[in-house]
């Protein structure tokens, strides 16, 4: 495949929300509003490009029979990063976020793609490899947290998109609403999907 | 500086502990799983399906090593399995004779089939069967609401244009499932030798049968099959032929002689065919035959 | 008695009123990949109040009396997620072993819930509420309980789901998360609850 085709793939073909359900959890909890859902996914993004490249890097050097501790420690410790750094430079998201940052070690994304792409393939295709998913999982959270964030309170990014008079549905942004919208959502895509 | 020796050494030692740890209880609580077990266990088609009659691949394997089950009960799995098996296990190979799924109904599929009343209900046949004896006029067909294609792992059950069940013999592997799902036990798991069956699972008379058939082709108990198959492998059951497989020889004569074509022989008219050729053939020899003796009687005089 | 109290409403609290897997989306992943047969729900949710409690007990010895006073709480992430799989894997094998009965009906989920992140969640949870020890291994407990009382409810509403009607493209997944979504509403009611 070539190197844009591996980049595109997450987008829609093999989107890892939509298309493959993994990372559910993230998923439904920050996209209460769009400035959450980019955060996440940018976080997201940072710690899969660059658990990518260093798992591809030592690869040949982890016997098989640990290599899941091993990816899960390498990845550990770059959501530690992330953490700390969205704790310096961007304390608002972080405080919103709160316990998804540190849970990012266990999205199964990051450990799905570690195991499948980044432990067989080279540097530069892991690379490409973990920005494409990434953004496909950004793409997915922005997409979600916009359509709860403008019928529960009727704002994108804290600007206000719908009337006055329009009121909101709070439940789209409490719990119910989040799994509701994802149903409908995955339906829509398996509807698209067959056709 | 300390931060970064703590977090390392501390990290290091987590790890070493944990890693020590796991090592050593993996030998210490080492559970004894004879390698033949595993070894089995892979070479298993692993579809869980039961039609060893074990509940799953995993306790068959278990149930060879240990129990001494007979090696040749893996239906998906075929000769393939069996030989390994038998490698495994230092025994000597026997064949399984291969089974295949046999609907004994042909009512013509759903859009043929006469139906008392229009079913509307849970899409089950198991459902459908509890409403007034079954939506279709005959009290022993299929009702068509397809479970046993459902209950299919294989892929081996497919319906038609019409609504017929077809089954694919080339997927088929035996394993029964379609048989149990099926709630008027219309199904039957016969080896793919016997290629001739009495396609009507109907027990009413001959004349109430008939017209209830949107086939046309119910059993209607003339028993003409019954006396014109040479080993005596059909029986009458209450208004119902039933051919007994292991007497049967597959001649196809009993496909021949019945009136209503509920007995089908895949080769029926292949048969025919043939055995109008060899006839026609006789017949030319036999002409040929006469004509040079006339030729013969003829230069004599 | 006072501690009686406190504890029956910390049962409340992580049972009904702040849900781990309707109200906080922790543990989804598992949630809608076994809830498909009443059986191995219960299996699995066996399987989630044990290492949930272990977990809780084990990472909340280790913050106390391995981080904390050597300043490394940092390093929360990467040692709780390596304690608990360990434990898991060590769990596994005692049961192998020793009770061969129970590892034939809950052993196959155990490695599925090393990543949960219900898991990793209540760890984290147990830390940033401060609780005691005592306190911390029953949160574990009661949240594992919760989660299988939601998983064995989703379990019985999905084995009746088969014989629904449905559009093709809401079958499985969208249906699934839009009953979730139905529940989760209700768990909302209780929301109001107070001692």
């Amino acid at each position: 495949m070539t190197l844009f085709k591996e980049f595109t793939k997450g987008f829609i073909k093999e989107n890892p929300v939509f298309v493959m359900a993994l990372g559910l959890c993230p998923t439904l909890a920050v996209t209460s509003s769009v400035v959450n859902a980019i955060g996440m996914g940018l976080a997201a993004t940072f710690v899969l490009v660059f658990s990518n490249i260093f798992i591809s890097l030592i690869k040949n050097l982890i016997p098989s029979k640990i290599r899941i501790p091993a990816y899960i420690v390498v990845i550990a410790s770059f959501v530690t990063i992330v953490d700390m750094m969205m704790h310096a430079y961007l304390p608002a998201i972080h405080k919103s976020l709160g316990l998804f940052i540190p849970l990012i070690v266990v999205n199964c994304i990051i450990l799905g793609r570690a195991e499948a792409f980044a432990s067989k393939n080279n540097v530069l295709r892991s690379v490409v490899d973990g920005l494409g998913m990434g953004f496909g999982f950004t793409l997915a959270l922005v997409v979600i947290g916009g359509i709860r964030e403008v019928l529960g309170a009727g704002q994108f990014l804290g600007i206000n998109v719908l009337p006055e008079s329009y009121q909101p549905m709070l439940v789209a942004i409490l719990a119910p609403g989040a799994f509701i919208v994802m149903g409908l959502l995955m339906g829509l895509m398996n509807l698209k999907k067959k056709k | 500086m300390s931060i970064l020796l703590y977090s390392v050494l501390t990290l290091g030692a987590l790890g070493l502990i944990y890693g020590l740890g796991l090592a050593f209880a993996s030998k210490k609580f080492h559970v004894e799983i004879d390698p033949k077990i595993e070894d089995i266990n892979e070479i298993l088609p692993s579809a869980n399906c039961g039609a060893c009659g074990y509940p799953g691949c995993a306790a068959y394997a278990e149930a060879v090593v240990e129990k001494g089950a007979e090696i040749n009960l893996c239906a998906p799995g075929g000769d393939d399995v069996i030989k390994n098996i038998a490698e495994i296990m230092g025994m000597e190979a026997t064949t399984a004779d291969r089974k295949v799924a046999i609907i004994h109904c042909q009512s013509g599929g759903k859009d043929n089939t006469n139906f008392k009343y229009n079913y509307q209900g849970i899409e089950t046949c198991k459902a459908a069967i509890l409403v007034s004896g079954g939506p279709n006029a005959c009290n022993y067909g299929c009702v068509y609401q397809y479970d046993c294609v459902r209950a299919c792992k294989f892929d081996a059950m497919h319906i038609d244009d019409n609504g017929m069940i077809i089954v694919n013999n080339d997927n088929c592997t035996g394993c029964g499932a379609c048989a149990i799902a099926c709630p008027r036990d219309l199904i039957e798991m016969v080896s793919i030798k016997k290629r001739v069956h009495i396609l009507c699972a109907s027990h009413d008379k001959g004349a109430v049968s008939r017209k209830a058939c949107g086939n046309n082709t119910a059993c209607i108990a003339c028993t003409l099959c019954v006396k014109k198959c040479p080993v005596d492998a059909i029986t009458m059951d209450n208004n119902l032929a039933i051919i007994d497989y292991d007497k049967c020889i597959v001649c196809g004569m009993c496909a021949d002689v019945c009136p209503t074509a509920a007995i089908f022989d895949p080769l029926k008219e292949v048969r025919a065919q043939k055995k109008a050729a060899a006839k026609a053939k006789a017949e030319a020899i036999k002409k040929r035959l006469e004509e040079q003796k006339a030729n013969e009687n003829k230069e004599e005089k | 008695m006072e501690f009686v109290g406190k504890i029956l409403f910390m049962a409340v609290m992580a049972i009904f009123v702040q849900n781990f897997v309707l109200m906080r989306f922790l543990g989804l992943c598992p949630y809608i990949g076994v809830s498909k047969k009443l059986d191995s729900a219960l299996g699995m949710g066996m399987a989630v109040i044990f290492v949930m409690t272990m977990a809780s007990t084990f990472t909340w010895l280790i913050h106390t009396y391995l981080l904390v006073p050597l300043h490394i709480e940092f390093l929360q992430t990467i040692a709780f997620i390596l304690t608990i799989a360990s434990l898991v894997q060590l769990v596994e094998m005692v049961i192998q072993k020793t009770a061969p009965a129970l590892y034939k009906s809950l052993g196959v989920f155990l490695p599925l819930i090393t990543t949960n992140c219900a898991v990793l969640g209540v760890a984290i949870l147990n830390i940033q509420s401060e609780y005691n020890f005592i306190l911390a291994i029953l949160n574990g407990l009661f949240a594992g309980i919760g989660f299988t009382l939601v998983l064995i409810l989703m379990a019985g509403i999905r084995e009746r789901l088969e014989r629904a009607e449905l559009p093709v493209s809401m079958k499985g997944m969208p249906i699934s998360m839009i009953v979730a979504g139905s529940m989760a509403l209700a768990f909302l009611g209780f929301s109001g609850l107070k001692f």
